[in-house]
């Protein structure tokens, strides 16, 4: 795995002013916490950050360097902008190398399922326990010839030597659907076209002006439509 | 086309069109999504033929998810009306969309088959929008 250093300034104000200026300044305001000590507000280099995170996955452990003191670190929480990415505050987890901790792994599917089925994701992560260290970036998951009706449970997946699972070995983790036959779908999205009224075309751009001046019919018992007989008298007009 | 059973106010006020999507900002059921960039009204009609757009492109190999529900009437009076006489009939049922909302799910594809289908069904919709994945490459 590869170090991740990141050094770390300690923040003395506090506060929502005090965040922005350290955004502005290109740092990301963070906390670190664990092992019964007190929580530290620190910040850190906002590029290096995102490239551990970019490089090293969720689970990155990260060596945080403050005071001339380093520390490993595994991130807990981040919080990040929604429209610019941009990563707004972090909770960081103080570990001791060789200490079990449990972390979330996220699940990835590798492999072609039958033609008839279709993964569908119950549960994206599963929590693991394993040495602070050697934490996977991710479980893979092969669904190869994997057909409609069957399931991969939690406890089927095969985990990295030394990391324990903590999940439900019960849970599913992927089921699999039976895709729909090529008659129905179309008879689906034809149905649905005619009710939205969408004449299909073979160009897209046809269809692109479909959106407007639609008109919905108004759905029976909904309110007292006390206005409604002004609009009757307004169109008799 | 997505309606509501039945509404408490059949004529509501114009939904706010400012701010940011307090949530559903993220990824929750599939590997791609549409996320909107602008706020906007999107109608029933345009949600359908987004999700139409899609489906069609990714035939019989994925699954949708739609994130949004147009729950808002918007009220229009009929043509060549004096003012007054109260509010017009209900017209439209829109979703009110603020920047940062996942409007669409998709999985089981390839990201290339996605990343088509999602920019088919983006040229449906009224707003600027992006194409996201879970692990957060836009």
């Amino acid at each position: 795995m590869a170090d991740f250093r990141l050094d770390a300034e300690s923040r003395t104000e506090f506060g929502k002013g005090s965040a922005r200026r350290t955004r502005r300044a290109g740092r990301v305001p963070a906390v670190l916490y664990g092992h019964g000590q007190d929580v530290v507000h620190l910040s850190l280099p906002a590029r290096e950050f995102a490239a551990a995170l970019r490089n090293g996955g969720t689970n990155v452990l990260l060596t945080i360097v403050l005071d001339g003191k380093e520390q490993l670190a595994l991130t807990k929480a981040v919080q990040r902008d929604p429209l610019t990415r941009v990563h707004e505050h972090v909770d960081l987890l103080l570990v001791r190398r060789g200490e079990k901790t449990t972390v979330e792994v996220p699940i990835v599917i590798v492999g072609q399922p039958a033609p008839d089925a279709i993964p569908n994701h119950q549960l994206n992560t599963v929590s693991i326990e394993a040495d602070a260290t050697r934490l996977p970036d991710s479980i893979e998951v092969d669904v190869t010839g994997r057909e409609a009706g069957q399931g991969i449970t939690a406890g089927d997946l095969a985990l990295p030597a030394g990391s324990t699972l903590i999940t439900d070995p019960e849970a599913l983790v992927i089921g699999f659907l039976g895709a729909p036959t090529a008659e129905a779908l179309e008879a689906e999205l034809a149905e649905a076209e005619a009710e939205a009224g969408i004449e299909r075309e073979e160009s897209d751009e046809a269809a692109e002006g479909a959106g407007e001046g639609d008109v919905v019919p108004e759905p029976q018992d909904q309110g007292s439509g006390e206005s409604m007989d002004a609009a009757e008298n307004s169109k008799n007009d | 086309m997505l309606i509501p059973r039945r509404v408490k106010h059949r004529k509501q006020h114009h939904p706010s069109r400012s701010g940011r999507a307090k949530g559903g900002t993220e990824i929750n059921f599939g590997e791609y999504a549409i996320q909107a960039l602008e706020p906007a009204y999107v109608t029933n009609r345009q949600i359908e033929s987004a999700r139409i757009a899609m489906t069609r492109h990714i035939r019989r190999g994925g699954k949708v998810w739609i994130s949004i529900y147009p729950d808002r009437p918007l009220t229009k009076k009929p043509a060549e009306t004096r003012m007054g006489s109260g509010k017009g009939s209900p017209e439209w049922w829109v979703a009110n969309v603020k920047p940062g909302r996942v409007l669409f799910e998709l999985s089981g594809v390839a990201e290339p088959v996605a990343r088509e289908a999602m920019r088919r069904a983006i040229h449906k919709l009224p707003m600027k929008c992006r194409f996201i994945t879970r692990e957060g490459e836009v």
